[in-house]
Order: C-alpha cells, then structure tokens, then sequence
C-alpha cells in the first residue's frame, strides 16, 4: 500500500486544564476540509455536529512478556481496526488522550503492529501546556514531562495568565527537556491549524528540524551580551521596580517570587572585556566565560561593587529593584554571560544596551527528562553504528522516549535518517546530500536519566576510520 | 501435466454500499445477515442465480458482528452504538437491548441455538434465545476480544488481553476456569470435539489449550498479530494466519506439537478473511492482495486462485451446506460462489 494512502494521526496529549479539549474543539470546527474522526479517552465538551467521536477506555497491552518498551494501547488497536473499516467516512483520525496518559504506548501502537504500519502514519504528537502551572506540575508528577518529551508538538498554551519573563524560563525549560519539538505561544489554544495537523514529524522524507542553538555543548551560563562602554560608574539593575513597572504582572508576582527562592545563593555573573562588540566577539568570549564560572564564585550583596575580571560573580539579583555599582576603568567592549536569561531578572545596565547578544541551551535537569544532542561531520562506519544503536535500544530502550538523527555514513551519498520511540526504529536512506554541502551527523536523544558522555563516547565509537 | 484446481461458478451478487465486517448464513443456506462498518444490517436472500437485499437495522457509527441463531429462525446483530438487535428471519426485529453504554463488540449463540452471549467492554451478558436477560457476569479483567461457545453449548470462552476465560452455563451455576497467558489474546476458538481452546495474540503466537488437562501449548513464529483462528468441521486443522501467511495445524495422529505445520503460500499481502468448509475441509482465504485462495484439504496446494472481487474481500463465510461460498467486500459488495468442479 502506497504511503499516501495512509491515515495520518495525531496524537493529543496534555495535562488536565492544559488546553487540550479547547484545541480539540477549535481544530473540528475550523474550516479545513477534513473530514476528522476522534477518539476520545475523556470525555469532554467535544459536541461538533457531523464529527465522528468515539470513547475509548484507556487501556494497557504489555507485548513481549510485559517488556515496557513493548506496550501498546488495546483501547486503541481495537478502534482503529474498527475505523478502518468507515474510512470513506474520514481521512484524518486525532487521538486525545487523558491528562494522565503516558505517550509511549499510544505512539507504540502504531509502530508494533505491522499492520498498522501499513494503515496509519502517525503525523505527530501534540502536547499542550498549560503555561500556568507546568513548573508545579512537572516537579509533582512524572506524565507531564513525558508528555513533553515526547512531543513534537508544544503549545505553551494559556501564555496570557504568566509574564513574559516566566514565559522565558518555561519555554527554555520545556527546550532543555525537549529540544527538538516545535514550540508555539498561544492563548486559548489559538493556533494555525497546520502546525498541529500534517506536522510530518515521523516522516523520514521531510528534513528534520533541529533547533541549532539546541546542539551546542551546555554552557553554564544563557545568555551573553556585548556592550560598548566608556569609562566610568554604571548601575547593573535586575528585578522589577515598582515604580518603574512596564507591563501588568501584579497579579502574578506571587508566582513569580515563588520561583526564585531557590536562587538565594545569589546568579553567576561573568564580566569579561571583549576585543570587539560583535558576535565574533561574543563567540571569542565563551571560552573565558566558561572559566571564569568554573571559579570559586564571590558573592556579591544588593549595591555592591563589580568590575570586569577574570572571576565569577554570584549576585543577589533575585528580588525586586536589586542594583550593583559596575565600575569600567577603561573604555572597550565588554560582554556580561549571565546564568538565567536577563528578561527572567530584567537584568540590564543603565544607560546602556547590548549591541550584541546570545542565548545558550538551558542546563536545567531538574526533572531528570532532558535532550541531548550530538553534533559531528566525520562519517560512520553503517556496521558499527548498527551496533551500538541496537546496544543502545536494548539496554537504554526503557529511558529513551524519541530520537532522531540524520546520519552520514561513509561511501554512502544518501543521508540515513531514522527516528524512534523507546525500542521502535524506523530508519531508511533518504535524499542524496547536496552536492558541496558540509555533511553533518545529527542525532538527539530525548529521554530520563541521559548520559550525555555515555552516549558521544557510543557516538564515537561508530565514525569511521578514515 | 494438468495442475487439479477447483471451479467457484458466480450464484449472485449484489452491493450493499458499505463495508462488510460480518456475514452469518441462516441454516438453511438460501439466505444471509449482513453486518456494515457504517452501521447497516442487511438481510440478502439467494433464488437460484440471483441475491436480493434489504436493509433491516442500523447501528450508529458501526455494526461490529452478527450472528445466526443455529437451527433457528432468529439472527442477532451488535455495534458501536452499544445495542444489541434480535431479528427474525424475515428480517423484521424482534427485540432490542443495550447491555452497557460501551461498544458491544460481539455475539455469540450457542451450539443448540437456545442461549445468546453478547460482549461489551469487559462485561458478558448472557441471553434468552429471545433477548431475555439470563445472566451478567462479573466485568473481566480486561475488554473482551471474542466470545465462543463450545459445540454442546455449555461452555462458553472469551478472549481478552492476559488469557481466556470459560463460564460454565448451567443455571443457576457459572462456574469459571481461567486459561491464563500473558499476551493480549485475539482469538477464541474451540474445536468442534470439544478437546481444544485455542487463540491467536497480538505478539505472533498461536496458544492452545487440551481442555481434559489443561496442559497449554505455544506456537510461535508468526510474522504478526495472529487474530484469525479457524478450526475444520472434523477438528483435525486449525487455521491461522498473520500478516500473509496462513499456517494450517494438524491435529491429527500425535497432534501439532512436535510436527511441522503446513504453510500455504500464495498472498501477497495481508490474509483479512479465511473459513472452513464445514464439511470437506477446503479452506477458503481472501487477501488484501485481493486474491481469493482454496487450499485442497490437508495440503499446502492451490484448487483455485483467482481475483473474485471489485475491492479489497473482508469477509467470507461457508454455507452450512458446504456448497456456497459468501464473499463479502470493503467495497459493499455481496457475492455468492458455488464450489461445483473439482477437475
């Protein structure tokens, strides 16, 4: 059977109060052209006229002996063989799941029947978050983070209830737990329908998506900006003053202030003298910066002194109206590598703004659920990469919830693209390299408890010997 | 050397304009019930070369089986409307039920037609052969993929994920055995001698049971989820079949245990209906490769291989007679075949 006459799917998931029956609901009655059917596992206020819902009963087939890698969702084998048999009646099919559901065997299903396969394309996973409360909800329970892991999909939905600051932080958090799915701001779930519908996410022919700044090594620090400055006094500013305020946060400053008690040890700080004011410079600077909050850090108390140094400042920014007194004896361009993004703090020098700026993947592993992404242009070897993928599957399969990669394998002109849930693999030669384009290995790991050395020294092992 | 093949002459054909999930015969071989995917149950009645139709009930979003009273006058059919329709065979309905607010997937009548067993979820209802309510049993422990009685109607199994179960049927006692195995079971199918229970699982195997010991015994291999198990009239094959291949087990002599098992190669893709002929033993299998195979009795040879159909075939059903075969199609249409030739 032709790919093209495949069901595609979308699989909804999304913690109670996320969003996810108000997506439901927009997506069926926007004019689109499909013809949707849904399978429900809860049963919400879906109540469009002419659209096919049916209820399912969540329900838990552990294959292979009970191997968790291996368990696939009954409630839906069942109702989707029941579907095929309507499918004039249809051509798209979503799958909201209950806000307890883990993801896993809802995306195994339709890779561990091969039947299935062969009927259904799994188009995405679409996670909605509800932006409010996803930091409580991912240190008390565990399916809101797998739910986030697994996607490819998140809607930080409900954007409108948190400030712009906390936005930042959630958003840079979710990244750290997932660094490949797209991620969309939305209020009341409003978003354009095809970037939750024919996402393609599990097509091997569609080039995947990789956020670059995903891939980079961890920095301690996440954010970097140059600044050209005379010589003089200035003062460093962090936390919202009152006064000053520009946005309506007031009503969210309780939930603000919550999250920064666990910054009493006050925020890394390097000041590092740049030879230009530029990117290139920036990127000059990285390596200093990361010395420098390797160092012992100084603590450094509201209205205290700083200068451009070598060293690592731990200032006490974290409260509202925080200021430091930033002396610069010589004029030049200086970079300030700061360890959350400065719109958290509203970090910023008065008088002054950066004429250049970075941001850096988020190193928050709070949760255990991270990405790790693998980065490299020598080819591998094809048997030695089978190998250890087949090693990996086996005995990390468990922990490792998605990965994907696009792979250069060596003698070889066409690019090895793979992607896979748990111990499910689907991997295949696809598109030729463009001819005089740098080829580049590009793996991510998604999942609990990833050893990122673990895995470049597995990686390693597999490029070939020239 | 000429190849034996067999000859399926075209005794009628009609479209129903829906996809047929189930077909049932009535006993005396001249007519049918027909269940839809999108709801409609059809009554069809063959005169001589022709098939003639009617729509006689309807389930919202989906008929799920239908079933012919044995020696009676009676079908019953079920859906994802949750209700459970009694027709005569005329067609008119006699009676309606709703077991549960879930899906009633299944049903089921006993060997001597008096009792009907229906599934819903997890929960087995049994009835009256009028619909009366005879007996709810406890929900199991997970949803129930099949029902099957045995032959003498006493005992009626049911398959879900984590083994079978067998009620005993004897008023007011229902006593329960439970044939345990780890894997989501699809299948349930007792031999007609009433020696074996046997089920096809979603992870490639087939498992049966000798229902005078209870030793079990496992079959492996398969390329797929095997969710088609049909035993011969005689009890001496089970057929079974994953993905494209159909394997035929003997039971014959030693048993199947320890002997190689036939394997009938021809489809190219999927197997999606197969039945044996209730006397004689040919087995007749429909592929999504659209092909139609009869398989010679107890041999992995061809009688016939032929394209009988205008879509992809999704069901088919020996007459009680053993002379007419029903070929059912996703794309609605109804046919009839007579085996007449064996060259």
């Amino acid at each position: 059977m032709a790919t093209t006459d495949r069901v595609p799917v979308t699989v909804l998931t999304g913690f109670l109060g996320s969003g996810k029956t108000t997506l439901l609901n927009r997506i069926l009655s926007e004019n689109h052209g499909k013809r949707i059917a849904v399978i429900e596992n809860e049963f919400g206020e879906v109540g469009v006229d002419h659209q096919l819902v049916i209820g399912a009963e969540e329900e838990i087939f552990e294959t292979n002996n009970g191997c968790i890698c291996c368990t696939v969702r009954g409630d839906l084998l069942r109702i989707l063989g029941q579907l095929l048999k309507r499918r004039d009646k249809f051509d798209y099919i979503i799958v909201e799941t209950t806000g307890m559901a883990d993801p896993g065997p809802v995306a195994q299903t339709f890779f561990l029947d091969d039947d299935f396969k062969k009927q259904f394309l799994l188009d995405a996973i679409v996670t909605v978050v509800d932006s409010r409360h996803i930091e409580k909800h991912l240190q008390e329970m565990k399916e809101p983070g797998e739910q986030v892991a697994f996607a490819d999909v998140i809607l930080l939905n409900k954007t409108d209830l948190v400030s712009e600051a906390e936005l930042e932080r959630i958003e840079r958090r979710i990244r750290s737990m997932n660094g490949t799915a797209r991620i969309f701001r939305t209020r009341n779930a409003d978003v354009q329908i095809d970037r939750v519908l024919d996402v393609g996410a599990f097509d091997l022919q569609r080039a995947l998506a990789v956020d670059a700044s995903f891939l980079e090594p961890e920095y301690p620090f996440e954010w970097a900006g140059a600044y050209l400055l005379p010589a003089g006094r200035f003062t460093l500013r962090s936390g919202h003053e009152p006064h000053a305020h520009q946005h309506d946060h007031h009503d969210h400053e309780h939930a603000h202030d919550d999250h920064h008690h666990h910054h009493a040890g006050g925020l890394g700080l390097a000041i590092i003298p740049l030879a230009a004011a530029t990117d290139d410079g920036l990127a000059g600077a990285i390596e200093p910066a990361v010395r420098a909050f390797a160092e012992d850090p100084q603590s450094v108390e509201c209205g205290g002194h700083l200068v451009p140094h070598a060293g690592l400042y731990h200032i006490d920014a974290g409260h509202e109206g925080s200021h430091f007194d930033l002396e610069i004896a010589r004029a030049g361009a200086y970079a300030l590598f700061f360890e959350h993004a400065p719109a958290e703090f509203d970090l910023r020098i008065e008088g002054a703004k950066p004429v250049a700026s970075r941001t850096f993947a988020s190193h928050h592993h709070d949760n255990e659920i991270s990405s790790i992404g693998i980065s490299d242009p020598r080819p591998l070897d094809p048997q030695k990469l089978n190998d250890w993928l087949s090693y990996l599957l086996k005995s990390r399969g468990a922990d490792i919830f998605r990965m994907k990669g696009v792979l250069s394998l060596k003698g070889e002109e066409r690019r090895y693209v793979f992607h896979g849930v748990h111990m499910m693999f689907d991997g295949q030669l696809e598109r030729p390299w463009p001819a005089g384009a740098t080829r580049q290995n590009t793996l991510v790991f998604i999942g609990r408890k990833l050893d990122r050395e673990e895995l470049e020294a597995g990686f390693h092992g597999c490029i070939a010997s020239p | 050397m000429k190849q034996p093949g067999a000859i399926l002459e075209p005794r009628g054909r009609v479209i129903l304009e829906d996809y047929i999930v189930d077909i049932a015969w009535a006993p005396d071989s001249s007519r049918l019930a027909v269940a839809g995917g999108e709801g409609k149950v059809f009554l069809a009645t063959r005169e001589k070369d022709r098939l003639d139709s009617k729509i006689v009930g309807d389930h919202g979003l989906g008929a799920l089986a239908i079933a012919w009273q044995p020696g009676g006058e009676r079908f019953a059919s079920s859906g994802q409307d949750s209700r459970l329709l009694l027709f005569d065979g005329t067609g008119n309905r006699v009676a309606e039920r709703r077991p549960s607010m879930t899906a009633t997937a299944c049903v089921a009548w006993s060997g001597d037609g008096q009792r009907l067993s229906s599934a819903a979820g997890k929960q087995i209802s049994l009835w009256t052969s009028e619909l009366e309510p005879v007996h709810v049993f406890e929900p199991q422990a997970a949803t129930i993929t099949a029902l099957a009685w045995d032959k003498s109607g006493r005992d009626l199994a049911a398959s879900m994920n984590g083994g079978l179960v067998v009620h005993r049927i004897d008023p007011p006692r229902f006593a329960v055995r439970y044939y345990k195995w780890s894997a989501p079971c699809l299948t349930a199918a007792f031999s007609p001698n009433g020696k074996f229970l046997a089920t096809g699982t979603q992870d490639g195997s087939v498992h049966f049971w000798y229902l005078a010991t209870g030793r079990d015994s496992q079959m492996r291999g398969y390329p797929g989820k095997v969710d088609s198990t049909v035993w011969s009239g005689d009890s001496r094959y089970l057929a079974t079949a994953a993905d494209d291949q159909v394997v035929v087990w003997d039971f014959g002599g030693k048993g199947p245990e320890g002997s190689r098992p036939l394997q009938l190669r021809g489809h190219t893709d999927r197997i999606e209906c197969m039945a044996f002929q209730p006397k004689g033993n040919f087995l007749v299998t429909g592929g999504r490769d659209w092909r139609i195979s009869l398989w010679f009795p107890g041999k992995s040879t061809l009688a016939l291989d032929a394209q009988l159909t205008d879509s992809e075939p999704s069901c088919l059903r020996w007459s009680p007679d053993g002379r007419f075969i029903a070929l059912g199609e996703q794309r609605g249409s109804l046919s009839i075949f007579e085996l007449v030739r064996i060259v």
